[in-house]
């Protein structure tokens, strides 16, 4: 790569012309190549567990044993072995409502927050803000304990008694985000100030305002909150764990570690169940690849 | 909400007298308040009263009900030795002192530098000699796991971080060259960091199982070497590499928190690349054109265009990992053994396991509210030292 990088400089200032033309050519093709085969070495690092994983969830348990690298004849049956076995028909379904739940709770308040101290004047705005801010510091491992005493019911009477084994326990604690109220407030604090007296002038007040101007012109930062709490919520591990000790809302993350700490060497199911817990996030990934990666790199640069 | 809609709104826009002013800006405060209520009471009910609460359930004993108040037993239990944190906390102020003594010598006149090189030298020897002492003192008297996988956490901490930033910030240096399939290497790069945790951790059993024809063992095959038992290897790296049998800190990390670590380095790499190549693409092209036309080398200019302006990034993504590590929980739990005997048991793990399997949430409230503290030091002390470093536009 340095070679590469070299022989670029020099084309751009002028001085490869003193060189004859072929080692010129031969070190761009030798650079070039260097960059290419690093890239890609790293590109197959990335994805060797992928490639892994896919293969041996099609394997019969022999072939994993000899390990194989691919199977002679593709068993579907894991699938099914594994989704019946592992019950993941109901921990999917308990996800994908687990996750939709908890995505718009948290649109909701975020949008509301964000929106609030970006653009209404309110006394104690600031400090308020900054106490929300102060709350991404603290480790989950300090809130676990006391928030698992609170969803029992143990600290304040709930409605309801016990919320554990709950959609409640497993949704409402994460409804809200300091993270995700900061990346829309920046967002919106860039909103012209101009376009909301227009808006006054027509009549109307801060809801409608957002409703019908901010939120059509803010879809990128919206698009950042909705996928990191879909990763967020999806690929939750350790509350469903403490929360859920039956199966009416296990979660698919908790049902995949429950089945693999039960499976025990049949590694093609144990494959084949992680396959599946991971083709929603993959699915989604792919669909907004980049608006994915723009969206996590930008946040990442504004925190 | 909708109360804003009301004709009133237009009324004082026209502008009819004060109490009518008075009360708009009334009304835009109850609008603000109504907005930020959801969030800020759910902040608030799961996000800070815990934190109280926290700290109310460190000082008692408490076995799933809560029991007797116990003052700060369950901390002295978990640190053992006062005196030790004494003389630990002493050694960490002296290390500050001799910083702030080494950067004073900077900017005083030479002849004086070698002087203060001097006594700088020797205030590090005296913190060395007093943090080993206290940690040694704390370490002999604790009855508790937790200050050992202190040890562990800042293994995986110094394994994980900067070989995942180095890593990460070469990849997008390639990544920033102009390269065709850019968009495709990306996206490749940036998967396992989405990956579902725990089921990326479930292949990477599999990955480092200690069969012989496990894909770690044939990688290390390559190489030559014979198969190890990885996960479940709780003999340290120094005897497995070396045949040294070394006690305490410097035995190093069990394979097993190796092979935790990789897997560490595997997901996050990808993620400090993007992050990196965002930081890159925001350096202007014309410091660099700049830079050539005065004749500085490739070297230089990453020496001082890129690295200083990248500094930023490199700061945020180091803070992130660091805080990352320590809090690190799901994979470690699902990747563990028994057969590890504790070597890869984390701050955040053995927490857990007081809290979950031995059910002392008391003690356990206090672990954790120790471990926020080490984090807030460390954060401070990264901040005071590097953050002053970074450069800023």
């Amino acid at each position: 790569m340095a070679d590469s990088a070299q022989t670029k400089e020099r084309k751009a200032s002028g001085q490869i012309v003193t060189k004859s033309d072929v080692i010129y050519r031969i070190l761009r093709t030798v650079g070039q190549s260097a960059l290419y085969l690093a890239l890609t070495a790293g590109a197959v690092v990335a994805i060797i567990p992928f490639l892994y994983m896919i293969s041996t969830s099609f394997m019969t348990l022999g072939e994993t044993i000899t390990r194989q690298l691919i199977p002679e004849v593709l068993q579907y049956s894991n699938y099914v072995t594994a989704w019946n076995e592992a019950r993941f028909a109901k921990y999917f379904l308990n996800s994908v409502v687990i996750t939709l739940t908890t995505l718009a709770g948290l649109l909701l308040t975020s949008i509301l927050a964000g929106y609030a101290f970006a653009r209404i004047q309110f006394p104690g705005r600031g400090i308020i803000f900054s106490i929300m801010l102060a709350t991404m510091m603290i480790p989950e491992s300090v809130l676990m304990i006391p928030n698992f005493l609170l969803i029992r019911g143990d600290i304040i009477p709930l409605p309801g008694g016990s919320w554990l084994n709950t959609l409640q326990a497993l949704t409402v604690p994460f409804m809200a985000s300091a993270f995700s109220i900061f990346l829309l407030r920046q967002f919106f604090a860039t909103i012209p100030y101009e376009l909301f007296d227009a808006a006054r002038i027509d009549g109307a007040g801060h809801l409608r305002f957002l409703v019908q101007i901010v939120l059509p012109i803010s879809r990128a930062p919206i698009m950042t909150v909705f996928l990191l709490g879909f990763i967020g919520s999806w690929n939750a591990f350790l509350w469903p764990l403490l929360v859920t000790t039956r199966e009416t809302w296990r979660p698919l993350m908790v049902g995949l570690w429950t089945f693999v700490s039960e499976a025990g060497p049949e590694t093609h199911l144990q494959m084949a169940g992680a396959v599946i817990t991971m083709v929603p996030i993959l699915v989604l990934y792919f669909l907004t690849q980049k608006q994915f990666t723009e969206g996590i790199a930008t946040s990442g640069l504004k925190g | 909400m909708a109360t804003t809609d009301t004709p009133t709104t237009q009324v004082s826009i026209s502008g009819k007298g004060r109490g009518q002013f008075r009360w708009e800006k009334a009304k835009e405060a109850i609008t603000g308040y109504l907005f930020v209520a959801p969030a800020v009471l759910l902040i608030s009910v799961f996000g800070l009263i815990p934190i109280g609460y926290a700290f109310y359930m460190s000082l008692h004993r408490w076995r799933v009900r809560k029991g007797d108040f116990k003052g700060i037993e369950n901390y002295t239990d978990i640190i053992g030795d006062w005196k030790g944190l004494l003389f630990f906390l002493i050694g960490v102020g002296l290390l500050v002192l001799a910083y702030w003594i080494w950067n004073k010598s900077f900017k005083s006149i030479s002849n004086r530098r070698l002087i203060v090189g001097v006594i700088s030298a020797f205030v590090i020897g005296a913190a060395g000699l007093s943090l080993v002492t206290g940690w040694n003192r704390m370490l002999t008297a604790t009855t508790k796991d937790f200050l050992p996988s202190l040890i562990i956490t800042l293994y995986y901490a110094l394994g994980s971080v900067p070989l995942q930033l180095g890593l990460g910030m070469i990849l997008a240096f390639l990544l920033y060259q102009n390269i065709r399939g850019k968009e495709v290497f990306r996206m490749i790069y940036f998967l396992p960091y989405v990956t579902p945790v725990v089921a990326a951790s479930v292949v990477f059993r599999s990955i480092f199982s200690p069969r012989a024809t496990s894909i770690a063992n044939q990688a290390i095959g390559l190489l030559g070497i014979t198969p190890q038992d990885w996960l479940f290897e709780s003999k340290p790296i120094m005897e497995l590499l070396f045949g040294w049998e070394i006690e305490g800190f410097l035995a190093g990390p069990s394979l097993a928190l190796i092979s935790i670590i990789l897997y560490g380095v595997w997901t996050y790499v990808g993620y400090d690349a993007i992050i990196f190549l965002a930081g890159l693409g925001s350096i202007p092209g014309e410091l660099y054109e700049a830079a050539e036309i005065d004749g500085a080398s490739k070297m230089h200019q990453f020496r001082h265009i890129t690295l200083p302006l990248l500094s930023p990034v490199t700061f945020y993504l180091s803070m992130i990992a660091t805080i990352g590590t320590l809090k690190a929980f799901n994979h470690i739990y699902v990747m563990r053994t028994p057969s590890t005997l504790g070597t890869v048991d984390t701050a955040s793990i053995v927490i857990f396991d007081t809290f979950y399997k031995a059910n002392q949430f008391g003690l356990a409230t206090a672990q954790a509210i120790l471990l926020f503290f080490v984090i807030l030091g460390l954060t401070q002390v990264q901040n005071s030292v590097f953050g002053k470093r970074v450069f800023y536009g």
